[in-house]
């Protein structure tokens, strides 16, 4: 699945990424604690979190990701949008709460790294 | 268990040396007073899957012990039905609770028991040791390579790796990071810097991603719980990547509950930002090729992560 597919099924905002919407989507997951990420992330995942500190976009960075989907329409602060900016990830924010959201995208045929 | 196996257990006797009894041995332990049959030790034994029961009186004093073969002597007597008293050794050798490993080992080569019951100086029964129980807690101590108190203040502060014991001067570090121990929004910033630097230097994506993530943790520790300074430190080897995270700070209360998955003394806030999750450690176990954890009592903390290229 394509992260613009990925976009429309959240009705997400695409924050930072606009050069990367063809890009193909393999490997996904979801988790608040950046701890969980630092263990079982495989590099290249997407990941959906609720956790919008500059330590998620951090964490992120460390661990290879594709990008993060923030949700439940958090505000998103500006210290965790400008250490995106300087990296190589997609940020993307939906309104939808962590269940819904990952329901949709299992739905539509994403699954887990663990199936 | 072999002679062969023995000779070895002697041999991590020496590394592990201030290993008690107490820390070793099994604390829940089945017991049967004198007054019992013998053929309930046989169906104990049975059931609980064990080879030799302690006899203490109601005081819970060690006043004997009865073993899979004074049952079989029983059996073959005809005395099954007999109190335990009329078989039980009671000349036990027994094991002091403060015993060490060395000599712990040495009463296994001299006795030939495959168990000894612990006590305490009043003879009070505490727990019992198996060689399995050794071998547990020495495969225990392999997941972080421990030094006890007295070795420590000669090693900590010391510029030799703590697992190779080559020479590692802080000036010859080609990455040096200091930890800001005041803004915990900043944890983990060493690590990036760190993971970004050794993929200029050329060092592969997937090793560079297992030090950033080793890092993160042991930097987000310092951050967290050192309440000192702290700094990281990276020296390339030919064959290998060190880091050193290092602090001044309060040290680690307990080494064997912070290895645990899931032990965290992490605040509220920490978890609100998504760590506190009692993974750190273990995930640097997971993630380096070797680790050693050094902790002193309001001293500080190192810790030396190898990463093999």
């Amino acid at each position: 699945m394509k992260v613009k597919e990925i976009l429309t099924i959240l009705k997400g905002e695409l924050i930072i990424g606009k050069d990367k919407l063809n890009e193909e989507v393999n490997l996904i997951g979801a988790a608040d604690m950046m701890s969980d990420v630092l263990a079982l992330s495989k590099p290249g995942m997407l990941i959906l979190t609720g956790n919008t500190s500059a330590q998620a976009v951090r964490t992120a960075i460390v661990t290879d990701l594709m990008g993060l989907i923030f949700v439940r329409g958090k505000e998103i602060p500006p210290e965790t949008i400008n250490m995106a900016k300087g990296s190589n990830l997609i940020i993307i924010k939906t309104n939808n709460y962590m269940y819904s959201a990952c329901g949709k995208l299992y739905t539509a045929g994403l699954r887990g790294i663990d199936e | 268990m072999s002679n062969n196996q023995e000779c070895r257990l002697s041999k991590y006797a020496f590394i592990f040396e201030d290993l008690t009894a107490e820390e070793i041995m099994t604390k829940h332990v089945s017991t049967l007073t004198a007054d019992k049959k013998i053929s309930q030790a046989k169906e104990l034994m049975k059931i609980k899957k064990i080879s030799g029961i302690p006899i203490v009186d109601d005081k819970n004093l060690l006043i004997g012990i009865i073993s899979i073969e004074d049952i079989i002597k029983a059996l073959e007597m005809g005395k099954i039905e007999e109190d335990i008293e009329n078989i039980m050794t009671k000349n036990v050798v027994s094991l002091n609770k403060d015993e060490t490993l060395p000599t712990i080992v040495q009463k296994f080569d001299k006795f030939k028991f495959g168990r000894f019951p612990v006590v305490d100086k009043n003879g009070t029964l505490c727990g019992i040791l198996t060689k399995v129980d050794i071998l547990h807690k020495i495969l225990d101590k392999f997941n972080l390579l421990y030094l006890h108190d007295k070795k420590r203040d000669s090693i900590l502060n010391k510029e030799l790796s703590l697992i190779t014991g080559e020479k590692l001067y802080r000036e010859d570090a080609e990455f040096r990071h200091r930890i800001d121990t005041s803004d915990i929004s900043k944890a983990g910033e060493g690590a990036a810097i760190l993971k970004n630097f050794l993929i200029k230097k050329g060092i592969n994506q997937d090793i560079a991603r297992k030090v950033g993530i080793a890092v993160y943790e042991a930097e987000t520790n310092v951050v967290i719980h050192s309440k000192g300074e702290g700094e990281i430190l990276c020296f390339l080897k030919k064959d290998k990547i060190i880091v050193r995270v290092i602090d001044n700070g309060v040290g680690i209360e307990n080494l064997d509950q912070a290895m645990k998955e899931g032990f965290s003394t992490a605040p509220d806030y920490i978890r609100e930002m998504g760590f506190g999750a009692g993974m750190g450690i273990p995930n640097m176990k997971r993630f380096a090729d070797k680790l050693v954890i050094l902790s002193e009592k309001n001293t500080g903390t190192q810790v030396e992560l190898v990463f093999f290229l």
